[in-house]
């Protein structure tokens, strides 16, 4: 195992010019943040009091989940021991940055909060993996789709759900950024037998599926009924991972009222374990091409 | 729990599948080699095996890591120099950066690459993220070394076996026991193939880890691995390869096959690379 240690040349290589969104940039510099304590030999309770918190408030700021304070990041960059002005003001340029807008602040007034930090988990993940028991993924939602469930789910108003409509298709630019995540979804047969929005609304969907799947950083899998019941017995969710080392796995479970964030090892692993025993169960990726060809037939 | 008591089909019937049921509970081989390489595809069970391993024999982390990079060389060696564009990869494991379907599809990128594993689990991970380019092809099959007719059948239908064939067989062959003959299946592998076929393996060296960290190693596979693993000899190795021409240098440590880089250890895997000859020419090494 390598250990990464902090070399003030490499710190923030690369940081500089990643072109994504502020979040993503936020949750770069949290992990840098951390690479740098524990280089230091230091406790997340230690850095905490020294910005007038605690260690959940450490571990936050380090995962990217809050935006971070020049004043907190001034303190912490003293405590760690980084002294070379010039790396600590292009830290500091960086932390500017990660505080500007996201994409979706435009949305703000019909995000509901749990769903906007998925957002910028989303758009900071290298690999998105999700079981689906009713809806189609987000990402892979049509206009006439997305328009449907949101009709179904939010009870929102016309002009409300064409503003939600317009936030996914912005949502799934995300898969044609030059470095995309890869996005594997298994989908429960119901999904697909459920019908939203009608049988043209469904049938373009399943052509728009059938699409995405050919795309190299898709995959989509049917877990069929004819399988029997299968270990998913949760329901929907999506598990999160990151390229950087040291940031955990995030397992994101939407609710009726709000969303459950999952960070803690043993829970993101009984879900990792689910999510791979479906993956291996379910239909394989060309299988099931075929598969949502023939529900299309039938529809 | 010990392999012993793992419910295994087939077991004891040799030529017959003894896949591994999916159970997180225990260290498994592709996922140990995931975390060896600095993956997420594993699990807590996976870690502690790797991590207790780590300490009586560090020198794992760096045979994991030159193991990889001599996959790179080796399937870069098969498709620049000795023009090879059909690959049976088995034992593929968790993908990881430099698969061999993108290593080859690189400098050639018609390759086709047919990937062979036993694990559901590793399968679907394959299926997933070993996509081919558009010029080339990746397929998967799900069998176990010990059947070779399924691998050859199944392969049969996506390679033609009347053109030369590189079989890579990296870190697989010192899970299959005595009992179950390796030196057969292998002979049964390359009898399949026409003159030209290569045969690139890499294996655990008998000789490579001294007897204490050895008798460590091996203390902590049984007790939390759910495959076992057996060193072999230097002349095992080479006998892998009888009737075949070896490439040069022959059976080496994995950082000593055409290295590219100074080794800053040594490993404990052997490995070679060898061509099935013309018939009735042997060149000799």
């Amino acid at each position: 195992m390598d250990s990464v240690g902090p070399d003030s040349e490499q710190l923030l290589s690369g940081l500089e010019d990643s072109a994504g969104d502020a979040a993503v940039l936020r949750m770069r510099l949290g992990s840098q943040l951390r690479r740098l304590r524990e280089a230091a030999g230091i406790t997340p309770e230690e850095a905490g009091s020294r910005i007038r918190g605690s260690r959940s408030k450490i571990s936050r700021l380090e995962n990217g989940r809050v935006k971070l304070k020049n004043r907190d990041v001034t303190d912490l960059l003293t405590l760690y021991g980084v002294t070379d002005e010039a790396l600590r003001s292009k830290f500091l340029t960086l932390v500017t940055r990660s505080n500007g807008p996201d994409w979706w602040a435009e949305y703000g007034d019909i995000l509901p909060a749990g769903f906007e930090s998925y957002l910028g988990l989303e758009a900071a993940a290298a690999t998105i993996r999700s079981f689906e028991v009713q809806f189609v993924h987000g990402l892979f939602q049509t206009a006439d789709y997305a328009r449907a469930v949101t009709a179904l789910m939010r009870r929102a108003a016309a002009d409300e759900i064409q503003r939600w409509v317009s936030l996914y298709l912005r949502r799934q630019e995300l898969l044609s950024r030059p470095d995309p995540p890869h996005v594997w979804s298994v989908m429960d047969e119901a999904v697909l037998r459920r019908p939203a929005g009608g049988a043209a609304v469904m049938r373009a969907q399943f052509r728009h599926l059938i699409e995405v799947a050919e795309l190299p950083h898709v995959t989509l899998q049917v877990i069929p009924f004819a399988s029997g019941a299968h270990a998913a017995g949760s329901g929907s969710f999506t598990v999160l991972r990151f390229e950087e080392r040291d940031l955990p796995d995030v397992v994101y479970l939407e609710q009726l009222t709000n969303a459950v964030y999952l960070e803690q090892r043993p829970y993101v692993e009984r879900y990792l374990e689910v999510v791979d025993e479906i993956s291996s169960e379910a239909l394989t990726p060309d299988e099931t091409t075929l598969f949502i060809e023939q529900v299309a037939r039938e529809t | 729990m010990t392999t012993d008591e793992a419910p295994t089909a087939g077991e004891g019937a040799a030529g017959q599948s003894k896949r591994p049921p999916f159970d997180t509970s225990v260290a498994n081989q592709a996922r140990i080699y995931d975390y060896l390489l600095g993956g997420k595809d594993n699990y807590e069970a996976d870690r502690a095996a790797v991590d207790a391993v780590l300490k009586i024999a560090p020198e794992l982390g760096f045979t994991a890591r030159e193991n990889r990079a001599f996959l790179g060389r080796a399937v870069r060696y098969l498709a620049a120099e000795a023009g090879i564009r059909q690959f049976l990869d088995i034992g593929t494991g968790i993908p990881t950066a430099g698969n061999t379907h993108q290593v080859a599809q690189e400098v050639a990128p018609e390759a086709r690459v047919v990937y062979v594993d036993y694990d559901p689990v590793v399968l679907a991970h394959a299926r997933a993220l070993l996509k081919s380019n558009k010029a080339g092809a990746t397929q998967y099959i799900d069998a176990d070394l010990r059947d070779t007719g399924t691998i050859l059948d199944q392969a049969g239908r996506l390679l033609d076996f009347t053109k030369p064939v590189a079989v890579t067989l990296l870190m697989i062959l010192h899970v299959i026991p005595d009992s179950d003959d390796p030196h057969a299946l292998v002979a049964r592998l390359m009898d399949a193939l026409p003159p030209g076929s290569y045969l690139a393996l890499s294996h655990l060296g008998a000789e490579l880890l001294d007897r204490e960290k050895a008798e460590g190693f091996q203390g902590v596979v049984r007790r939390q691995a759910q495959q076992q693993y057996i060193g072999r000899t230097r002349e095992e190795i080479d006998r892998f390869f009888d009737g075949m021409d070896l490439i040069e240098p022959g059976v080496v440590r994995v950082e000593e096959w055409r290295p590219d880089h100074e080794a800053e250890a040594k490993s404990a895997l052997w490995c070679a690379v060898g061509r099935k000859p013309q018939e009735g020419s042997h060149e000799v090494l």
